[in-house]
């Protein structure tokens, strides 16, 4: 199908020029027909959660091991930054002849491949740096307990790398969703066929149709990264990312009992004043 | 100290040297714990305190020599089981953000596998025992204060009951007031659950404090005296050892000693019903202007000397009740604090109710010059 794409022009998304960009948008035939906004957007969000799913696992257990054993850290800077330089469209410009030749045709395989290859470098350094940035006390103190050392990485580390982690995977994410639509510029289809078929056929409506389509489906990217985020987290990691005591003492303390300061609800209400000055940092 | 059963941590020419360092970081260190007593390792940065103390818990594995603990060879036993029978303590707490204070306290009896009323127990009993509220079980650690925290460390590292404990510079990272609270905590713990402790400390004062024996280290892990801290405060073994107690060694002795250990004097003391002529007999003796009544074992007061013979017998002089008294618990820098600001220039040792004797500036200058452990023994 990829390749007819290109090869049939019929195939376009055929929109008269003076359709007004909310006329297309709110239009419910353009949603269902074929081709249709949501047989487009099925595309892009299959191939999206396959590049993030295979990222992810490529990516966040390397980096949670190798951060954890302190090893291969020029290494890693190395080539979080080769993968940063990655020029995604040109990957997947020079993968489409050599899939053309392995007879894989134009898509999916050399976008999923650069997508895949702007996605694991960040995600990767995301979950390096936050592994590594544990509290070197609360991993002394594991081992010192007789934790074994794959305790200390997955009861320690890794919960408390978590936020850091999980924002990696985010940004890494709708970076991808927002770059996938080139997917239509390299004989594929997805959101992106909106972009590319408007340009082509000089209808500015199209392409700002296209373009909110994208922007809605990589912020609601965010949005879905951030839900999963709070159902996965455990309680006890959940708030390790809030502000710190005031603000959570005052929704502990709805009735406001707690009184005028914040420190007098830390367990010291009832001890000497000055004592109890003293004992807090 | 029970000298003659097997000390509870033997090290035996333990030495470590760190990949791609020239010399050792401890070289051939020899030392006994004695059972149930606190050690501390104290010295220069450099002089391989901690190193020494993680290698007890193989934290670092040392190069050559051997670690017994109660007579086994710490490297026989998997680090992981052998860490899960010692407790450990360290600077940063190092307490586990993302768990409440209950389930910091339970970590090693949970990996050991207990049953869960068991842990939920053990974890009151504990937080009881280090002076934490229950109420707080629930809480973060971030919800509580460094001293807190600290005593939360504390009750982790005593969770499965071990027989040793290693503190490395426990009380670092709080501020004196709390720093001096925890160590007197840690005194009185200790009173109770009669652990071997070796703690790691850069603060002279701290080890003198909590101390039976301190190890002085020098630079390359060599330890330069092992000894009680008033020994090593009153017979440093060399130059190195008397430069870093420092200069004030005598009056940090005076923190050291108690009233209790001084031998007890009566001093320019009679009793209520003694005449003129014996007051004037016990005053001359004691070179005094005063003299104190008593009736029976009740401290009742001074008299000034000059108001003697004035036909009043003894009971009928003005006489005061002075302020200035101590308790033998209390320590010999709390009677010199006394005797400063007593007009007699005496401190009446007053043992709950009991007149025991007084205390003098010369008593004290004298208990110094002899060995004070050895007069208290």
């Amino acid at each position: 199908m990829s390749a007819a794409t290109v090869l049939a022009p019929l195939a376009q998304a055929a929109v008269p020029r003076d359709t007004g960009v909310f006329e297309f948008l709110l239009d419910g035939q353009r949603w269902t027909g074929s081709p249709g906004i949501l047989g487009d957007l099925l595309d892009t969000v299959l191939l999206c959660a396959a590049v993030i799913a295979l990222s992810i696992v490529l990516a966040v257990p390397l980096a949670a091991y190798l951060a954890h054993e302190r090893k291969a850290q020029l290494a890693s800077a190395w080539v979080v930054n080769i993968g940063r330089a990655i020029p995604t469209f040109a990957i997947a410009g020079l993968l489409v002849p050599v899939s053309l030749r392995g007879g894989y045709g134009f898509e999916p395989w050399p976008i999923f491949i650069a997508l895949t290859l702007l996605t694991v470098p960040p995600m990767f350094l995301s979950t390096y740096v936050a592994v590594k940035q544990v509290s070197p006390g609360a991993v002394d103190a594991a081992r010192a307990v007789g934790y074994t050392e794959r305790d200390v990485l997955t009861k320690v580390e890794l919960p408390l790398a978590m936020t850091v982690i999980f924002t990696g995977i985010r940004v890494a994410s709708v970076q991808v969703v927002a770059t996938e639509p080139i997917r239509a510029f390299l004989g594929g289809d997805g959101l992106g066929r909106y972009v590319r078929d408007g340009l082509g056929q000089r209808n500015q409506n199209l392409v700002i149709a296209g373009a909110i389509l994208i922007a809605l489906l990589a912020g609601g990217t965010g949005l879905l990264f951030t839900a999963i985020e709070r159902l996965v987290k455990p309680v006890g990691v959940r708030r390790l990312g809030r502000p710190k005591r005031a603000g959570r003492l005052q929704s502990a303390d709805p009735l406001g009992l707690a009184g005028e300061g914040t420190e007098g609800t830390a367990g010291s209400a009832d001890r000497d004043p000055v004592v109890a000055a003293a004992d807090r940092r | 100290m029970d000298t003659d059963a097997l000390p509870a941590l033997r090290l035996r020419a333990v030495r470590k040297r760190f990949p791609g360092s020239e010399a050792d970081a401890v070289q051939a260190l020899d030392l006994d714990v004695p059972r149930g007593s606190i050690v501390s390792l104290i010295g220069p940065s450099g002089c391989g305190k901690t190193t020494t103390l993680r290698m007890i818990n193989r934290l670092i594995e040392p190069t050559g020599g051997r670690i017994e603990l109660e007579g086994t060879d710490v490297s026989d036993v998997p680090a992981t089981e052998l860490r899960r029978g010692i407790g450990y303590v360290i600077q940063q707490v190092g307490l586990f953000p993302h768990r409440t204070i209950g389930a910091n306290i339970g970590t090693v009896p949970r990996a050991l596998g207990w049953a869960k009323a068991r842990i939920a127990e053990r974890t009151e009993e504990l937080s009881d025992l280090v002076g934490l509220e229950r109420v707080m079980l629930d809480r973060y650690p971030d919800e509580l204060s460094g001293g807190q925290q600290q005593r939360v460390g504390v009750a982790r590292a005593l969770a499965a009951d071990p027989p040793v404990l290693l503190m490395d510079e426990p009380f670092g990272a709080v501020d004196p007031i709390v720093r001096t609270r925890l160590q007197s905590e840690l005194l009185d713990l200790q009173e109770r659950v009669k652990k071997t402790i070796v703690l790691v400390t850069h603060d002279l004062d701290e080890a003198i404090r909590l101390s039976d024996r301190i190890a002085l280290l020098n630079v390359g892990g060599v330890i330069e005296q092992y000894a009680s801290p008033d020994e090593l405060l009153r017979a440093p073994a060399n130059d190195f050892v008397a430069e870093f107690v420092g200069d004030d060694r005598s009056m940090r002795r005076l923190t050291l000693a108690t009233v209790g250990d001084l031998p007890f004097e009566r001093g320019p003391v009679v009793d209520v019903a003694a005449n003129d002529l014996e007051a004037q007999k016990i005053m001359a003796a004691h070179r005094s202007d005063w003299v104190g009544l008593t009736e029976g074992e009740t401290f009742l007061g001074w008299i000034d000397g000059h108001e003697l013979g004035s036909g009043r017998t003894l009971n009928e002089l003005p006489r005061f009740m002075p302020a200035a008294q101590v308790t033998p618990a209390q320590s010999l820098r709390a009677a010199l604090e006394v005797i400063m600001t007593s007009r007699t220039s005496v401190a009446v040792i007053n043992d709950a109710g009991r007149f025991r004797g007084v205390v003098t500036l010369e008593q004290i200058r004298a208990g110094l010059a002899g060995d004070l452990a050895e007069q208290a023994a």
